[in-house]
């Protein structure tokens, strides 16, 4: 019987950084254990600094690792064939401007391997997919930060890959742009790719992931499921219709007689976002292929510049 | 686990150089210099008076010559310079190097975009300087057909040699501006260090013939080492040869030729490692 692999594997990660010429050294990540299982989507968090982004560059193969054991699917991360089954969203993506939308997923899949009899369909299903098939021909350079993050999106997944790292994939999108993020990842969740996902918008990694990890100065601080993490399981909430101060205090009164407590009476409240995303206007969905048009499609007085 | 291996493809390489290419060429500074260089062996016509002695072919050729060595080097180092440090201050380098690609790929494909384009630089020069050539040329001819037995004056396959030599400098300074990037911080850096190595190269034959009057043989072995280090580039500059005895000789072209391909391998080969361990 094998034994299943993890998607990222990382045991005693210390990473080091020469800051000076006399080789003064910054020590961004120290003995860092992680194991994201296939399927999950696991989230990395932490302050400015704490080792997100040199953490997910040693799985990429962009740095080399100090001290310590990085694998991908069981190959370790320095060697090109590690990369074959990951897609990568960098932070504030920068991408070819002069390119149009579909020439750099093109270019990406080109790159990647994708077989020249299926290169066409791929590429426009992948932007029909993050929903930006009505802004494929438009250059990279005249797209809104939303849209680049949906075009980075479809460059990192062309190639069909296991793995999906998003580097801060909603850093400077609006609400609108964040959720469709969301609704996105969700959905590479249903299709059972595994995603990593850093990102400073915790109600955000907190709706989307199974897992987390927090990271301060490069050490680990806390790694668990976020039901554990943030559920209250000695506590329970009732939601019901408002009562009047007479029934509330008889409430607490049968509640006495039981031996519990009434701690709290509150008044729900929906989160901002979600008010946010209920009053404004979303014109498409991503990843709903009839969508046909870019969701951050604007009217053309309203475009952003180049 | 094993896993298939990802093998150096060609065809990735030819990607990355290609895009390399059409980001040069939508530079405005390849427009610039290409319109300048133009300007300027086009405004050869005006000067002609100034001939220093020289024939007036020659001297429309040694101006012409003179436009693509200049611009050329610049036009090179800038080019190679901006093209690498596009790729990592704007942080494409990190979405295409987190794809499955080598590096040496990377490097060589960063190298033939940029080599290809100098060449449309070189060719539209040298063409523009070609092209004067054969209007002065009938001019001449047509105006004194007594005084000439020889149908054409000047020996145009000479001239494409010297103008392909001049490319192959330009790759071996391409490959000498890659291998300043692939461990210099800053684009100002690799643009200054590649144009003192460019003088070095230049010049380095006059310091060779000083020195090798020395006795001190420690002294004598340094220079001879950094002679081998640096290409001497007047090798390439075999353009006073046109039109003198027999021309150039495909014999020494050949050789000129192989001895820039091999300082564009080593060189290539030393930015490549240089590269492989730089961390993004």
């Amino acid at each position: 019987m094998t034994q299943a692999v993890s998607a990222i594997s990382i045991k005693g990660l210390t990473k080091d950084f020469s800051v000076t010429l006399r080789g003064v050294k910054l020590r961004a990540v120290d003995s860092l254990n992680l194991e994201v299982a296939e399927g999950q989507v696991y989230g990395l968090l932490g302050p400015n600094g704490s080792g997100k982004s040199t953490t997910i560059k040693i799985i990429l193969g962009l740095l080399d690792a100090t001290v310590g054991d990085v694998r991908v699917f069981g190959v370790p991360a320095n060697k090109v064939e590690a990369r074959r089954n990951v897609g990568y969203l960098p932070e504030a993506p920068y991408f070819y401007r002069y390119l149009s939308g579909r020439e750099l997923v093109r270019f990406y899949a080109r790159v990647c391997g994708v077989p020249a009899a299926t290169l066409k369909s791929r590429v426009d299903e992948v932007i029909a997919w993050v929903g930006l098939s009505g802004a494929a021909d438009r250059r990279v350079g005249t797209y809104s930060k939303g849209m680049l993050q949906r075009i980075g999106l479809a460059q990192a997944l062309v190639h069909d890959p296991k793995l999906i790292v998003l580097d801060e994939p909603t850093a400077g999108v609006d609400p609108v742009g964040s959720a469709e993020m969301c609704d996105l990842i969700l959905k590479l969740k249903q299709q059972g790719k595994t995603v990593l996902i850093t990102s400073h918008l915790l109600a955000q990694i907190e709706d989307v992931c199974d897992r987390v990890a927090i990271l301060d100065r490069g050490k680990l601080i806390v790694e668990g499921s976020v039901q554990e993490l943030v559920g209250q399981r000695d506590r329970q909430a009732l939601i019901v219709d408002p009562l009047p101060p007479a029934e509330i205090e008889a409430l607490k009164g049968w509640l006495a007689q039981r031996g519990h407590s009434l701690n709290s009476v509150e008044q729900p409240r929906a989160r901002l976002d979600q008010l946010f995303l209920s009053k404004v206007s979303r014109p498409g969905r991503p990843g709903d292929k009839s969508a046909g048009v870019g969701s951050n499609e604007v009217p053309i007085s309203d475009k952003p510049k180049a | 686990m094993s896993v298939a291996s990802v093998p150096f493809s060609f065809g990735r390489l030819g990607l990355i150089a290609g895009n390399t290419f059409l980001e040069a060429v939508r530079q405005k500074l390849f427009l610039f210099l290409v319109l300048i260089t133009l300007g300027l062996v086009l405004s050869v016509l005006f000067l002609l008076t100034f001939n220093f002695g020289s024939s007036e072919l020659k001297f429309i050729a040694d101006f012409g010559f003179g436009a693509l060595t200049f611009f050329g080097s610049a036009l090179t180092i800038a080019t190679t310079a901006q093209l690498f440090f596009s790729e990592i201050e704007n942080r494409t380098a990190l979405t295409l190097l987190a794809k499955p690609i080598w590096r040496a790929e990377f490097v060589f494909g960063k190298f033939l975009g940029v080599f290809a384009v100098i060449g449309v630089f070189c060719a539209l020069t040298i063409g523009t300087t070609i092209a004067l050539l054969m209007v002065r040329e009938g001019q001449i001819l047509a105006a004194a057909t007594d005084e000439f037995e020889a149908r054409s004056l000047i020996a145009y396959g000479d001239l494409l040699v010297v103008g392909l030599l001049q490319w192959l400098k330009f790759g071996v300074l391409t490959a000498i501006v890659l291998l300043i990037a692939s461990f210099s911080n800053t684009n100002l850096f690799t643009v200054v260090t590649g144009f003192f190595v460019l003088v070095i190269c230049h010049l380095q034959y006059l310091a060779r013939d000083q020195w090798s009057n020395v006795d001190n043989i420690l002294l004598s072995g340094a220079v001879r080492a950094l002679s081998f280090i640096f290409p001497n580039f007047q090798l390439f500059n075999l353009a006073d040869e046109i039109g003198q005895g027999s021309g150039v000789s495909g014999e020494v072209a050949l050789r000129v030729a192989g001895y820039g391909l091999v300082y564009i391998a080593v060189i290539g080969g030393l930015a490549v490692y240089s590269f492989r361990n730089r961390e993004i």
